[in-house]
C-alpha cells in the first residue's frame, strides 16, 4: 500500500519510493529512503499527510506520498517500537 | 582583516541565526520555521583578541542542493572562503541533523559540531553521550543553546583550535562485522562504507591521481563521481572512469549513510523514545481534516481585530502627541517671524504627512506584534499543510501560502521568501500574486477611508478588502493554471517544527525592526514625498499660486482623470494621492492629508473635515471602496518593484506584473463603481 493509504498513528516501514528524480533526492536527503520506520500522524482525504521520521515531523503533499510505497512492521519490530 | 572565518551550517530551523544573532548582536530576523533565512550574512565576533567573522547561510538538508537559498548555502561552504565549518544541528533532532554533518566531514575541512537547543533535549528528559559522539565523528562537538546563549565562548575556542586540522580526531569504531578491506580506513574516516564502495573509491581515486596530480581531498571527489554528481563530473572529466563506475551509486551510499547515523543514535542518545507529546496533541486541533482551515480564517480574523481595536485605542495618546508638536511648531515659527512659505511647508506639508503617517503606528505595531507571535510559535508551517488542499486547486503547493501570509505584513520579504519554493514556476507565480496579499502600508488607507465613509461598518470593510486581496491572488493563480500546458504535480514537502512558547527576544527583535523601519520610511520617504507633493501643489508653471487648482500637481492629475472618471475616481487630488502613493503606499494617505491641507487626518475632527471637502467634489461611499479597492490591487510600493525584479532578474517581469496589477486594479474599481453604483 501506498502512504496515502495507512491509518493515522500507525507505524510502517518504507519499502519503495518512486518520485520524480529531484524530489526522490530531497526525500533520500531527509532520510525517507527504503527501510526507514514511518508514523502517520495526520491526513487529509486525498490530501497531504504529516509524518513522523527519524525524530521530525514532515508534511507531505498527496503527490508525493502516492509514490511511497510502505507495509506493516514485522511483529517482533512492533514490539520494539511499543 | 578578522583572521578566522566560520561558516555556520545547518539544517533549516536548527538556530543558525540566533546563534549568529547571539555572537554577533545583529537583530536578523528569527522565527520557528524552516526557510527564514534567505540570505548569506556576515557579521563580527572578538574572542580573546581574536577577530572572528562569522557567515549565517540558509539551511539545507544536505549537500546537494535544489532551491535557489540552498544552492547559496553550498556554494558558501564548498568555497575556499570559510576556514572553519561550524555545523549546528538540532539536537532535538539529531538523527536527521547528522546526515548533512557526515557529508560535512567528507569535505576534508575543519569542522565542529555545535549541539544546539540542549535546553530542550534536557527539558524533554532525553541524553547526548558527549564522550562517545565526538570519538565516532572524529570532531569536536560543543553543546550550545544559542536562546540562553550557553557555551559560546567553548564553542570559539573550539574553533581557534581546530581552525588548522584538516584530518579526524582520534576515532574508536565498534562494528561488529569486520572488513576485509585492504586499508583499515576506519583510522581515518568517521564514515566507512561497506566493501563494495570502498573498493570502488580506492580504484577511482587511483585513477583520478593519475590524471589529476593537485587535487585536494580525492576521497571527496571520488565519493561524488560514484554518486554521479554532475558538477563534479563535469569538473574531472578528463579521468576515464567508465570501467569502474557503470552505475550510480548513490543509493547506497545514502543508505550507509543513515547505517551509520543509527549506529550512533543507538548509543549516543539515551531516551530517544521521549517525544513530544505536545506538539502532537496540538496538531490533532490545528491540523484537523474539517477544522484545520476554519481555525486559520479564525486566528486571521482575530489578528486583524487585534490590530484595528487594540490599534484605534492607542492611537488617541498618539494624536495628542502630534497636536502638541504641530501647535508647539506653530509658536516656534511665529515667534522666529517664519515666512509664510516656510510655514505652510511645515505645518501643512511636513506636520500633516509625516505627523499623520506616525498615528498609525499602534496599528502596525499590533499587526507585527501578532504576525511574529505566528511566526514563531510554529503555526506557520502548519498553515501551509493545511492550505495545501485549497492551494493545489489553484496549482501550488501550501509551501506557497507562506509568503503569502507574510505579505499581510511587508511585501519585500514576503516575495524573498518564496527562494525557499522548489519549483521556478511556482516561485514567478507566488511573486506575482503576493502582492495582492494587503500589506501594513496599505492599512492606513483603509482606517481612514472606512472610518469615514461606513463608520459604524468600518471594520467590516476593511476586513472585506483583506478577503478581496486573498481572492483575487488565488483568481490569478488558478487563471495561470489553467492556462499552463504542462501541468506538473504539487510537491509539498515541509518540515513541521515542534511548537514552542514565543520567545520574548525574537518577537522584540521581530517587532522593533519593523517599527523602526516605519519610523525611518516616516523620516525619509514620507518626509521627501510630503515635501514634493507640498511643492508640486504649491507652485505652478507661473511659480507660487494662490489656487491649488493653477499648480503642477493640478495639471497632472487633470491629464488623468479621464482614464479615472469610469472607476469613481476621476478627481485630480485622488489621482496626485494615487501616483505618489507608489513611492511607499502609506504616501497615499500622507499626500491625502497635504492635498486637502488636513493637518490631523487621523482624528475625528480631521476625517469631518475631509468627508466634507470630498463631498463637495461629489465623492462618496462608493467612490471610496472603488478607491480601496484601486489601492489594494494597484502597483505595489517602489521597494517591492525593486525586490521582484531582483528576485525575478527580469525587468520585462517587473513591467509585465506593473501592468497587469494595474489592470487588475482598473477592472476591479471599475466593477465596485459601477455595481455599486446602481445599487447605492
Amino acid at each position: 500500500m501506498t502512504l496515502t493509504e495507512g491509518i493515522i498513528n500507525h507505524t510502517y516501514r518504507v519499502t519503495r519510493t518512486k518520485e520524480p528524480l529531484e524530489t526522490e533526492r530531497r526525500l533520500e536527503a531527509l532520510g525517507l529512503i527504503r527501510g526507514t520506520r514511518i508514523t502517520i500522524i495526520n491526513k487529509k482525504r486525498k490530501g497531504a499527510v504529516i509524518v513522523n521520521m527519524r525524530g521530525s515531523r514532515f508534511a507531505l503533499g498527496y503527490a508525493i506520498a502516492k509514490g511511497i510505497s510502505i507495509a506493516p512492521l514485522a511483529e517482533q519490530e512492533v514490539e520494539e517500537h511499543a | 582583516m578578522p583572521e578566522l572565518k566560520l561558516g555556520f551550517i545547518g539544517n533549516p530551523n536548527c538556530g543558525k541565526t540566533t546563534l549568529f544573532n547571539a555572537y554577533t548582536g545583529a537583530k536578523l530576523k528569527v522565527a520557528n520555521w524552516p526557510g527564514v533565512t534567505v540570505e548569506k550574512k556576515e557579521g563580527n565576533f572578538t574572542y580573546h583578541k581574536h577577530e572572528f567573522a562569522l557567515v549565517d547561510l540558509p539551511g539545507i538538508y544536505s549537500l546537494t542542493s535544489y532551491t535557489m537559498e540552498e544552492k547559496v548555502s553550498r556554494e558558501y561552504i564548498m568555497s575556499d572562503d570559510v576556514d572553519v565549518i561550524v555545523d549546528v544541528a538540532d539536537a532535538s533532532a539529531l538523527e536527521r541533523n547528522l546526515y548533512l554533518t557526515l557529508q560535512l566531514i567528507e569535505l576534508g575541512k575543519p569542522v565542529i559540531l555545535a549541539l544546539n537547543m540542549m535546553d530542550i533535549v534536557e527539558e524533554r528528559g532525553m541524553e547526548i553521550d558527549l564522550h562517545r559522539l565526538p570519538e565516532m565523528l572524529g570532531i569536536p562537538v560543543i553543546p550550545v543553546s544559542a536562546r540562553k546563549k550557553t557555551g559560546l565562548e567553548v564553542l570559539m575556542h573550539a574553533a581557534l583550535h581546530h581552525k588548522d586540522k584538516t584530518t579526524l580526531d582520534p576515532l574508536i569504531h565498534e562494528h561488529t562485522n569486520q572488513s576485509n578491506h585492504i586499508h583499515n580506513h576506519h583510522e581515518e574516516y568517521a564514515m566507512v562504507y561497506s566493501d563494495e564502495i570502498e573498493d570502488k573509491i580506492d580504484l577511482v581515486i587511483e585513477r583520478l591521481k593519475e590524471s589529476y596530480s593537485k587535487l585536494n581531498n580525492y576521497r571527496w571527489h571520488a565519493i561524488k563521481l560514484l554518486e554521479q554528481d554532475e558538477t563534479v563530473k563535469e569538473q574531472l572529466a578528463k579521468a576515464e572512469l567508465s570501467d569502474i563506475i557503470s552505475r550510480s551509486y548513490e543509493e547506497q551510499i545514502i543508505n550507509e549513510k543513515y547505517d551509520f547515523i543509527e549506529e550512533i543514535i543507538e548509543e549516543c542518545l539515551v531516551n530517544k523514545k521521549k517525544q513530544a507529546a505536545f506538539t502532537d496533541r496540538i496538531d490533532t486541533v490545528l491540523t484537523h481534516r474539517y477544522f484545520g482551515v476554519p481555525i486559520f480564517l479564525v486566528i486571521m480574523a482575530l489578528v486583524f481585530f487585534l490590530t484595528f481595536t487594540v490599534g484605534d485605542w492607542l492611537k488617541g495618546y498618539f494624536e495628542a502627541g502630534i497636536e502638541l508638536v504641530e501647535q508647539g511648531l506653530k509658536a516656534l515659527l511665529m515667534q522666529i517671524h517664519a515666512g509664510e512659505l516656510l510655514t505652510s511647508l511645515i505645518v501643512d506639508g511636513i506636520v500633516a504627512g509625516v505627523g499623520g503617517i506616525l498615528t498609525f503606528l499602534p496599528n502596525i505595531f499590533i499587526l507585527f506584534l501578532a504576525l511574529a507571535f505566528l511566526e514563531d510559535s510554529g503555526y506557520m508551517s502548519r498553515v501551509a499543510y493545511v492550505m495545501d488542499s485549497i492551494m493545489g486547486r489553484v496549482g501550488l503547493s501550501g509551501r506557497a501560502f507562506i509568503p503569502m501570509l507574510l505579505g499581510f505584513g511587508c511585501t519585500v520579504p514576503a516575495i524573498m521568501a518564496s527562494r525557499a519554493l522548489e519549483n521556478k514556476k511556482d516561485r514567478y507565480k507566488t511573486i506575482l500574486i503576493t502582492p495582492f496579499m494587503s500589506c501594513s502600508a496599505r492599512l492606513p488607507i483603509y482606517v481612514i477611508f472606512s472610518s469615514m465613509f461606513f463608520e459604524k461598518h468600518a471594520m467590516l470593510v476593511a476586513y472585506s478588502l483583506y478577503i478581496i486581496g486573498i481572492a483575487v491572488a488565488l483568481f490569478t493563480a488558478v487563471v495561470l493554471h489553467w492556462t499552463e500546458k504542462k501541468k506538473e504535480a504539487n510537491m509539498l514537502l515541509i518540515e513541521l517544527p515542534e511548537y514552542k512558547t514565543p520567545n520574548a527576544r525574537s518577537i522584540a527583535i521581530y517587532v522593533w525592526t519593523k517599527v523602526k523601519d516605519y519610523i525611518t520610511k516616516a523620516g525619509t520617504t514620507i518626509f521627501i514625498a510630503s515635501i514634493i507633493v507640498w511643492a508640486l501643489l504649491n507652485f505652478g508653471p507661473h511659480g507660487l499660486v494662490s489656487d491649488m487648482s493653477d499648480s503642477f500637481a493640478s495639471i497632472a492629475g487633470r491629464v488623468l482623470v479621464p482614464v479615472f472618471t469610469p472607476i469613481g475616481l476621476g478627481y485630480w487630488q485622488i489621482i496626485v494621492a494615487l501616483i505618489s502613493g507608489i513611492a511607499a503606499k502609506e504616501i497615499v494617505v500622507s499626500s491625502t492629508s497635504v492635498l486637502f491641507g488636513i493637518s490631523n487626518i487621523n482624528s475625528a475632527e480631521g476625517m469631518s473635515s475631509m468627508v466634507a471637502a470630498l463631498g463637495a467634489m461629489g465623492f462618496g461611499s462608493v467612490n471610496a471602496y472603488a478607491f480601496m479597492v484601486f489601492c489594494l490591487l494597484y502597483v505595489p510600493c517602489a521597494a517591492s518593484l525593486a525586490t521582484i525584479r531582483k528576485e525575478t532578474e527580469s525587468t520585462r517581469f517587473m513591467l509585465g506584473a506593473m501592468l497587469f496589477q494595474l489592470l487588475v486594479a482598473w477592472v476591479a474599481a471599475f466593477l465596485v463603481f459601477q455595481v455599486g453604483g446602481m445599487i447605492f
